[in-house]
């Protein structure tokens, strides 16, 4: 094993799953939700792809964007059936969690019963090609993830900057109180934001779908990994996470190359554990007091 | 004004004096009757809301009593813990002596557990197998989820580990039973080891990491230690899980005998965990915690409560107890599988634990009967029943506050909330104070002058119409029927203040009406530019004006 391959192997891992790790991130921070259904999402986006691929077509364009937008439906459906009834009710972040995670067991229970066991794979998006830089073969879908996943990020960040919806998030995440007084409306906004980072999530189950397969459960370890990379980086931060997903990428690949294979999740534990015991709220930790409730 | 047909009585009124020559007033004018002032009396007082025979109040049943009884009471030995607690008390009418139950649910608790206890001999031919196995898996995990919500609702650590300790212990335990042929009570307390040391582990983070961190560090965890265990060859990775350990369950019993060792093997573990959380959450740690609840931290700790220590304290000790738990599970199944790793395991547990309520025994226990039943019994239903969980799980969440246990206290608050909404619709505001105001007011005879005047006003409010109008335009002087005559009081009893009176400039000017301002020294204000030729007009004008703020009020 050379350490070109598994650095490269753990910067598309991190890419991915940072996609995860923002939209955890961007929820939490905006709405007060801790969103662990972006495993169902993700597996439920999957699905869209494959159904699509089957049934309309397998040209690239259209797979993808049907994975995006199926995320996007799964993320309005979460907050309409979870956002909407409970953000003005008392033990709302508890609630909000189990109700997500009530979501998630319902979800892939029902994506087990109609889809079956058997685990699908998506056509290869970005065709069959490579690049050769320093003597490193590029093979055409890590270059597409990478560059995928860098450009939906930039683009999110582009909307949440300059438009007026972005404006409109960018104040929940400061004070949702305040921002409620001011005429911003808490509803419409929390399906902007579920929509936006549902489709991260999405973008992010057809992404590692080139890598792995489709199944009801497939979600889970993505949306683990997201949530670490989320919880290192400081909730609410989009730098922190992207910080924290290149430190975990590095970590992962070193440790392969050293350790060996299974000793991945523990070093990496143990680099996230030390981290939040030096920064409690993560490596930008910005969000101190702000989102209490 | 009032039309004709505004069930008012007419009739033709005349001067009682007119007989005596012309004394000012109207000889006839048509007019009305004039109703009983005590129908408006009644209006206002009568109690306007449709009440019920059932549900009006709260019963509870009184135990006859006797005076000398009341300190004879059961205690636990050798304690002075009383068994039940018990208030005499006097019946307001009869004065016998009662005896009111106030906490019920020590009753409840020996009635659950004995049912549990004797449920085995009632259980159908057909199904015993299936309902004394699910009765085993019910009492292990109703334990472990008596001992997590010890940590989430008292101790208010919110992780999601626990399943892990008790998988950790599980494991080495197994692991140590079958290489080294530890005998089967040997793994409980070797369990208690390692969940001691597994539980310092991951109480470090604790310390420094509140709330949600935590929760979704501790989901992680859980996840490690599935990948751990799932990859390491001597846990057994290619066989699914370890088997082999001792148990307490012999081999060469009759199944039936072996089945039912398990039950109540279950059930035992079960009542010890009901023991520790009674011995914590009851007693000095529970206590202390219960004054430091999340958000008002900083209140206990200026108040010299260590909340800190307490937390991880219980936590130590819950842990131990899922150690204890761990090596019970193993010695229970001759081994352990790697689904007591598995994300599904924790979201169950969580399951449980949400639709009965956080931080309460009873919470745990019956949310772990349900997801149980649901999960083992209706075997058949396949994928559906997993489904069914996750429905009600969302149902309790969605619309209950606390899970089952908290609907009781839910719509106590949701009821008297709807009692304050009926009292304001039904509520007038006259002038007359309303009870929340009125013990403001330190004077009481005010209180009731004003419920007598917006009476009052009630009244004579119904008196203005059209004819009474009419007649006092034609005759402002002398004598009046009854009606205006009413009206014409209450306007002269008006105080200084504001009251109108008519103004001359100079003799032959015009008239105008006036108010006066109250003060002496203060000159009397114009209250409108119309100008009055004759005093007569002038007169009918000023009760015109009257009969609009009356009106009005």
């Amino acid at each position: 094993m050379n350490i070109e391959f598994i650095l490269i192997n753990a910067i598309i891992v991190a890419c991915i799953y940072g996609l995860v790790a923002v939209a955890v991130s961007i929820t939490w921070s905006s709405l007060g939700l801790i969103n662990l259904s972006y495993g169902f999402i993700f597996s439920f986006a999957g699905y869209g792809a494959y159904v699509t691929s089957k049934m309309i077509s397998d040209h690239p364009v259209w797979v993808t964007s049907a994975g995006i937008l199926t995320g996007a439906v799964g993320g309005i459906l979460i907050c309409a059936a979870v956002f909407i009834p409970l953000h003005d009710k008392p033990n709302f972040t508890i609630r909000g969690m189990t109700a997500t995670l009530a979501i998630s067991l319902v979800g892939s229970q029902v994506l087990l019963w109609w889809f079956g066991p058997r685990a699908k794979s998506l056509p290869e998006v970005f065709g069959f090609w490579k690049i050769s830089i320093f003597d490193i073969v590029l093979t055409s879908d890590k270059i597409g993830i990478v560059v995928c996943s860098i450009v939906m990020l930039a683009v999110v960040l582009l909307w949440m900057k300059s438009s007026r919806r972005g404006l409109e998030i960018r104040a929940m995440m400061m004070n949702p109180h305040a921002a409620s007084i001011v005429g911003i409306g808490i509803r419409s906004t929390g399906f902007y934001v579920m929509a936006v980072t549902g489709a991260m999530a999405g973008l992010s189950a057809v992404l590692l779908s080139q890598t792995y397969y489709i199944s009801p459960f497939s979600g889970l370890v993505p949306l683990i990994k997201g949530v670490s990379i989320a919880l290192c980086g400081g909730l609410g931060s989009v730098q922190g996470a992207v910080i924290a997903a290149i430190i975990l990428g590095i970590t992962e690949a070193l440790t392969a190359n050293v350790l060996g294979g299974q000793y991945v999740l523990i070093t990496q534990f143990l680099v996230i554990i030390t981290i939040l015991i030096i920064r409690p709220r993560g490596i930008a930790g910005i969000l101190d007091k702000a989102r209490e409730q | 004004m009032s039309g004709q047909d505004d069930g008012k009585e007419r009739y033709i009124w005349r001067n009682p004096l007119s007989v005596w020559l012309d004394q000012g007033g109207n000889d006839e004018v048509p007019t009305i009757r004039v109703p009983d002032p005590k129908t408006v009396w009644e209006k206002n007082t009568a109690y306007k809301v449709t009440t019920h025979k059932v549900g009006r109040f709260k019963y509870y049943h009184k135990w006859a009593n006797h005076g000398e009884r009341l300190w004879n009471r059961l205690r636990w030995w050798p304690t002075r813990r009383s068994v039940l607690l018990i208030r005499g008390l006097y019946n307001r009418k009869t004065l016998k002596a009662e005896k009111l139950i106030v906490d019920k649910r020590p009753i409840y608790w020996a009635l659950a557990l004995l049912f549990l206890a004797l449920a085995p001999l009632g259980f159908p031919e057909s199904l015993q197998n299936t309902l004394l196995t699910a009765g085993a898996i019910f009492g292990i995990f109703a334990a472990i989820n008596v001992c997590w919500t010890l940590i989430i609702g008292t101790a208010s650590i919110f992780s999601l580990a626990s399943y892990a300790v008790v998988g950790v212990a599980a494991f080495l335990t197994s692991w140590l039973s079958i290489n080294y042929g530890l005998p089967w009570w040997l793994l409980p307390p070797i369990g208690m080891v390692i969940g001691l040391v597994f539980g310092s582990i991951i109480a470090a983070p604790a310390m420094r990491l509140d709330g949600f961190y935590y929760a979704l560090l501790t989901l992680g965890l859980n996840e490690l230690c599935r990948v751990y265990f799932i990859t390491s060859k001597e846990f057994g990775s290619a066989s699914g899980g370890l088997y082999g350990a001792d148990s307490y369950i012999s081999d060469q019993w009759a199944p039936y005998t072996q089945s039912l060792a398990a039950y109540y093997g279950g059930f035992m573990l079960l009542v010890a965990a009901l023991f520790l959380f009674r011995f914590i959450n009851g007693k000095r740690l529970g206590r202390i915690l219960r004054m430091a609840p999340e958000k008002r931290e900083a209140f206990a700790e200026a108040t010299g409560v260590d909340y800190r220590r307490a937390r991880i304290t219980i936590f130590l000790l819950t842990s131990v107890a899922l150690g204890f738990i761990g090596g019970f599970y193993a010695a229970h199944y001759r081994g352990v599988t790697f689904s007591i790793f598995g994300f599904d395991t924790v979201l169950l547990g969580l399951a449980m634990l949400t639709i009965g309520g956080i931080g309460r025994a009873e919470g745990a226990v019956l949310g772990t009967l349900i997801v149980v039943m649901l999960d083992k019994v209706l075997v058949t239903l396949g994928p559906f029943r997993h489904i069914l969980i996750g429905l009600i799980m969302l149902f309790v969440v969605l619309f209950l506050n606390n899970g089952l246990y908290g609907m009781k206290k839910q719509f106590r608050a949701w009821r008297d909330k709807k009692k304050g909404e009926w009292r304001s619709t039904r509520t007038e505001k006259g002038g007359e104070a309303l009870p929340e105001e009125a013990t403001e007011i330190d004077d009481k005879d005010e209180l009731y002058h004003r419920r007598f005047d917006k009476m009052q006003r009630d009244y004579l409010k119904g008196l203005v119409c059209d004819e009474v109008i009419e007649e006092h335009r034609r005759k402002p002087l002398g004598q009046h029927s009854e009606a205006l005559e009413r009206l014409l009081l209450h306007f002269r009893r008006a105080p200084q203040v504001d009251k109108y009176a008519i103004h001359r400039e100079g003799f032959g000017g015009p008239h105008k009406i006036v108010a006066f301002s109250g003060n002496r020294g203060t000159s009397p204000r114009l209250v409108e530019d119309r100008e009055y030729a004759t005093i007569e007009e002038a007169y009918h004008g000023v009760f015109m004006r009257r009969v609009n703020d009356l009106m009005e009020s």
